[in-house]
């Protein structure tokens, strides 16, 4: 039987943990290959109606990278991206979506040995939790 | 108004002209302190460095005392009291944990201990409920020309948590001072420890203390002390005797208790007993500034 | 449509180990929009770029992905080759297949299927970019420095030498700052006023620097290389021109009020000269205590003035400036022994902060140089110095170090055993702190020659018994309690940024730390400017610093400021927000959220993008519950678009996860 591959989206933006993501590669590290990364100038960029586009679409985990708390390129961009995160992670949970399927980490341009470690550890999770619930999945996209 | 009274050992022993002066004071304000049933001591005799949580069980336990008749506060009039009360609530509001070591003592108890109930220091009715300026309405014997040093100590303002006014730099008793129609004097070491219980132990640390806080005061030229504490009032009184041997020269001070000066300024008449409980009469210098 | 054209490079093996890029083409080559993809061993090099261009010209593309290395490395070089095709830089799209892909799997098939869908992304993203260009706007080349210390003049200076006419706005008569008051400055003990004047009066006769003494910034409004500031210019009225410096006035003033000059250890008149060197070297009348410009009420000065320079009629006044850029050099005061309960409350004459001790230090100052304690006048024996007084204290006071007290209770202790050689000076600390060249060595020098005897603890109380200033402390190295009867105390107070800072603060929109000092945009790679662009910061407005970090700081804030001023016009990434007016509710959150005061609603209560101010973080856009705001380059519809993408390749294997479950 093949092994379940999550799918999984990665919005990183692009000081930090894009950066670190690169570092990971010049390092020459390891991860799996599950992720498919959606460069963003701020964590802040990202929208809470993406996290649950991509849900709807069927992404098993979304993982966000932003940087450590004070390193923020435009200042408080992380602390806002902190705020949503903690408040959507609620939502899911009564949407019925594991809110463990969320995860943001702060990643700095030089922890690509962090962020190979974390996408191993997050797809490992999403492989552990299995596919995401697909109830809505076939209506949610046969309504455009 | 009534208002429920925890008076503490002290006041009920060599301290008893205290507790008097206050209920006749307050009557005069028309407040009546209705005594507490089934009180114990406040826990402060327990030594920390021995065991921690003795002390706090005394305090839970007069705490649920009051519930049970039905309070929901308690006033005092001694800082120890008052600190050794608060201290505890703290301890076991702040944490569940200090909570349930206290309450698998209390296992006799037949009711369970919730922190609604409030510890005020006599202080804090008068200058918050009562409020100053209308005693300040009442006082018919104003302690004009008395020179007084208001003398804190340590329990009434620390920790700063407990404390009843600014930690440094305090001035609620000043402030009562100077309603009774006194002069309030400052003086360095109105905050300074006056040795505490070490009077039991180490009687000559007590004696350097006092005598430093007493003789502070007198450079200031103040006529005589006003404390809030027993042991302080103890402590500053008494050990004179034994400063009087130590320093030559040393020239005897009246300690005074808040609520005596109260009383008096109120006017109420100054009783012998309340002279009697005093180890340097003060009478001479109420007669002197013709207070009484 | 897009006609998109798809380069895939090998980089040598590097990618083509690990990626199938001959079947990446394959998959690819029908993929919508693409009208011509190919792959080739070094797209980077010069016959790959060659490559490119042919293929653009030949296939008439108006949009290219490169799947390759990061784009940190070569995004810029493939937009000057499409830029050269004539294709505006932003259709351009790199899918980064090396760092984020081929580098950091084993597997070949995973790798190309990752591969392809991270270029499906950026076919995606690219399908739906605009052509933009950068967003540029004229340059005024004048800059405006806000206080006249030691931050400020230097800053002033060293853009006025770089060719740019500065504005040097100074609320006190005078420039100087506090470094004017100093006496002799650590670690080298040379005389403050000496190696201060000349840079004042250089700068006084500088042709490219223009001075508003007594002066204060009302407003300020545009953006960088566009501000337009308000100046308010209170009177000195004395005509400078006119007045011959005889000091006739000064005889006849009957108002006697302490110098600020002097930290309140001397008087001055109503009417003044700041202090001997004062820049502009003018006399002022100091109207808050001045007994009248009502001439029945004293007219004093009027009336002894011989050549009649005196006029009570001036006026206050207001200027427009037109500037390009903004220094703040706002300095600090000291944090007031008032508030401090446990010394005092400043109430004892013998108890000085660190400035009036500076004052009695000093060969100008109210004893002319000799150590004589205020209440009365006699040579302090015992001197007691109290650092991080009102520092490190958050119970209390303030919780920060303010960072020159170390050095300069110790400059004192000595500068004091040089004057009084049989005095004892003592010094409580918490701990030292001498970071800096030569500060070590010098606090050293003072233990060791100087007999400074170092106590490690704070003092608890000062009170005062017959003439003596007793100190309570601990040392808490050896746990005893310490009393030393002091003859003069000194308080090493805090430093706080300076009074009524605050008010200007607000007034530019800038941000400061919860104690009021002036934010930097990044605390160790952008620490000279604000996150506002077009001000800088220098000196001890941004936080404690002593003289040599000021003006390290003010040099480099000018140098910073040169850069920007050699710019005909600034030019700005158009990666920025834009709002949708039709969508826009004028709710206003995008205007709270917004770290750069970007964003403002219009006069039709439609919320309006600042491009210049605007640096593209999105936070307004994820803000918005309308949807109005968007990024340019980077709208919900591409970022969906790329999300589904990702997600497609799941949908048709869907089947295969259902099977499992």
């Amino acid at each position: 039987m093949k092994r379940f591959e999550p799918k999984i989206v990665c919005f990183l933006c692009k000081w930090c943990t894009y950066a670190g993501a690169d570092l990971a590669g010049t390092s020459r590290l390891k991860y799996p290959a599950n992720g498919i990364v959606i460069k963003t100038l701020c964590s802040s960029r990202i929208d809470s109606e993406h996290i649950l586009h991509a849900f709807a679409r069927g992404s098993d985990g979304i993982f966000i990278g932003g940087c450590h708390p004070g390193d923020c390129h435009y200042q408080t961009g992380n602390y806002k991206t902190k705020r949503r995160i903690v408040l959507l992670k609620r939502v899911l949970e009564q949407m019925g979506i594991n809110p463990d399927r969320l995860r943001l980490e702060w990643i700095s341009a030089s922890e690509g040995n962090k962020f190979a470690r974390q996408m191993t550890d997050f797809t490992e999770q999403i492989r552990a939790l299995g596919p995401i619930p697909k109830y809505d999945r076939k209506e949610d996209i046969s309504n455009g | 108004m009534n208002l429920p009274y925890y008076p503490g050992c002290t006041l009920k022993a060599n301290a008893s002209h205290f507790e008097d002066s206050a209920i006749k004071a307050m009557e005069i304000l028309g407040h009546q302190l209705v005594e507490m049933k089934d009180w114990v001591c406040c826990g402060t005799v327990f030594s920390q460095t021995d065991d921690d949580l003795m002390l706090h069980l005394a305090s839970i336990r007069n705490l649920l005392r009051a519930k049970e008749q039905g309070f929901d506060e308690l006033v005092t009039l001694c800082s120890m009291c008052y600190n050794t009360l608060n201290r505890s609530k703290a301890f076991i509001d702040s944490d569940p944990d200090n909570l349930k070591k206290v309450t698998d003592f209390m296992y006799r108890e037949n009711i369970e201990y919730d922190q609604d109930i409030q510890v005020y220091h006599l202080f804090n009715i008068l200058k918050d409920r009562i409020k100053y300026e209308t005693i300040e309405k009442l006082v018919h014997n104003p302690l004009k020309s008395l020179r007084l040093g208001a003398y804190y100590g340590c329990l009434l303002v620390r920790p700063k948590e407990f404390a009843i006014d600014d930690f440094e730099e305090p001035t609620i008793i000043e402030d009562f001072l100077r309603i009774l129609g006194a002069e309030a004097i400052d003086y360095p070491y109105k905050l300074e420890c006056c040795g505490a219980y070490q009077t039991l132990t180490q009687k000559d640390v007590s004696v350097k203390r006092c005598y430093e806080i007493l003789n502070s005061a007198k450079k200031a030229n103040c006529d005589a002390i006003v404390t809030s504490c027993p042991l302080c009032a103890y402590n500053l009184d008494f050990l004179q005797k034994e400063i009087e041997k130590e320093y030559v020269g040393f020239v005897n001070i009246p300690v005074f208790y808040f609520t005596e000066l109260l009383a008096l300024a109120l006017g109420h008449t100054w009783e012998a007993s309340w002279s009697e409980l005093h180890a340097v009469d003060p009478l001479p210098l109420l007669k002197d500034k013709q207070l009484i | 449509m897009k006609r998109i054209g798809v380069f895939i490079c090998h980089c040598g093996v590097n990618i083509k180990d690990t990626v199938d890029v001959e079947l990446l083409t394959e998959q690819l080559e029908n993929y919508p929009g693409v009208v011509h993809i190919e792959n080739y061993m070094f797209m980077c090099s010069d016959p790959g770029q060659n490559q490119i261009k042919a293929a653009i010209e030949e296939n008439k593309l108006d949009g290219v992905v490169i799947a390759a290395c990061s784009p940190t490395l070569h995004e810029s070089t493939f937009q000057n080759v499409i830029e050269e095709m004539g294709i505006n830089k932003y259709q351009l799209e790199i899918a980064n297949i090396r760092e984020q892909c081929s580098w950091v799997h084993n597997d070949k098939e995973e790798a190309t299927r990752k591969a392809n869908l991270i270029i499906k992304t950026a076919l995606e993203k690219l399908r739906l970019n605009e052509s933009l260009s950068p967003v540029s706007s004229p340059m005024t080349k004048r800059v405006m420095v806000i206080g006249g210390g030691i931050a400020g003049i230097q800053a002033a200076l060293d853009i006025a030498d770089g060719g740019y006419e500065v504005l040097l706005v100074e609320k006190k008569p005078s420039i100087g700052g506090h470094m004017i008051q100093l006496s002799e400055t650590f670690p080298t003990l040379d005389c403050s006023q000496c190696i201060l004047t000349p840079k004042m009066v250089q700068l006084a006769k500088h042709k490219n620097i223009k001075l508003y003494v007594n002066s204060e910034v009302e407003k300020v409004e545009g953006f960088v290389g566009n501000f337009t500031a308000k100046i308010n210019r209170k009177p000195q009225y004395v005509n400078p021109d006119i007045c011959t410096m005889c000091g006739d006035c000064i005889d006849n003033c009957p108002v006697v009020v302490p110098s600020e000059y002097d930290e309140g250890l001397s008087w001055r008149k109503a009417i003044y000269v700041p202090f001997p060197q004062a820049i502009p070297a003018t006399f002022t009348i100091d109207t808050e205590n001045c007994l009248g410009f009502d001439p029945i009420a004293c007219g004093e000065c009027r009336k002894a003035c011989k050549p009649e320079a005196i006029n009570y009629d001036k006026k206050p006044e207001t200027f427009e400036e037109k500037i390009g850029a903004i220094i703040l050099a706002t300095g600090y005061d000291l944090y007031p022994v008032e508030k401090m309960a446990e010394y005092g409350y400043g109430k004892f004459p013998d108890v000085l902060n660190g400035l009036q001790f500076e004052r009695i230090l000093s060969a100008t100052g109210p004893t002319g140089g000799k150590m004589l304690r205020p209440s009365d006048g006699k040579i302090p024996k015992e001197i007691v110095f109290i650092q991080c007084s009102g520092s490190r204290d958050p119970e209390r006071h303030n919780s920060y170090c303010s960072k020159i007290c170390c050095m300069y209770s110790l400059k004192h202790a000595k500068l004091y055993k040089h004057k009084v050689h049989d005095g004892q000076p003592y010094i409580f600390y918490i701990d030292i702190r001498s970071g800096g060249k030569r500060y070590e060595e010098f606090i050293q020098q003072a233990v060791s020659e100087d007999g400074v005897i170092y106590i490690r603890g704070k003092v608890a109380k000062i009170y005062k018994e017959d003439d003596k200033m007793i100190v309570h402390g601990m040392d808490t190295l050896t746990g005893k309690k310490i009393e030393i009867k002091a003859d003069l105390v000194v308080l090493a107070q805090s430093m706080i940024p300076s009074e009524g800072v605050n008010k200007l603060i607000q007034n530019l929109k800038l941000s400061t730390d919860e104690h009021g000092f002036l934010n930097e945009a990044h605390p160790k790679l952008r620490p000279l400017e604000s996150i506002q662009s077009g001000f800088y910061l220098t000196g001890a407005a941004q936080g404690p610093k002593d003289i040599p970090d000021s003006v390290a700081q003010a040099s480099g804030a000018a140098a910073k400021v040169l850069a920007l001023m050699s710019q005909q016009e600034i030019y700005h990434e158009p990666i920025i927000a834009w709002v949708d007016e039709e969508k826009c509710s004028g709710c206003g959150i995008c205007i709270s959220t917004c770290p750069y005061g970007a964003r403002a609603l219009n006069f039709d209560g439609i919320a309006e993008v600042n491009e210049v101010l605007c640096e593209g973080c999105g936070a307004c856009i994820s803000a918005c519950p309308s949807s109005a705001s968007q990024q340019r380059n980077l709208t919900d519809d591409q970022i969906n678009n790329m999300i589904d993408i990702i997600l497609q390749d799941n949908l048709e294997n869907s089947l295969e996860k259902e099977d499992m479950i």
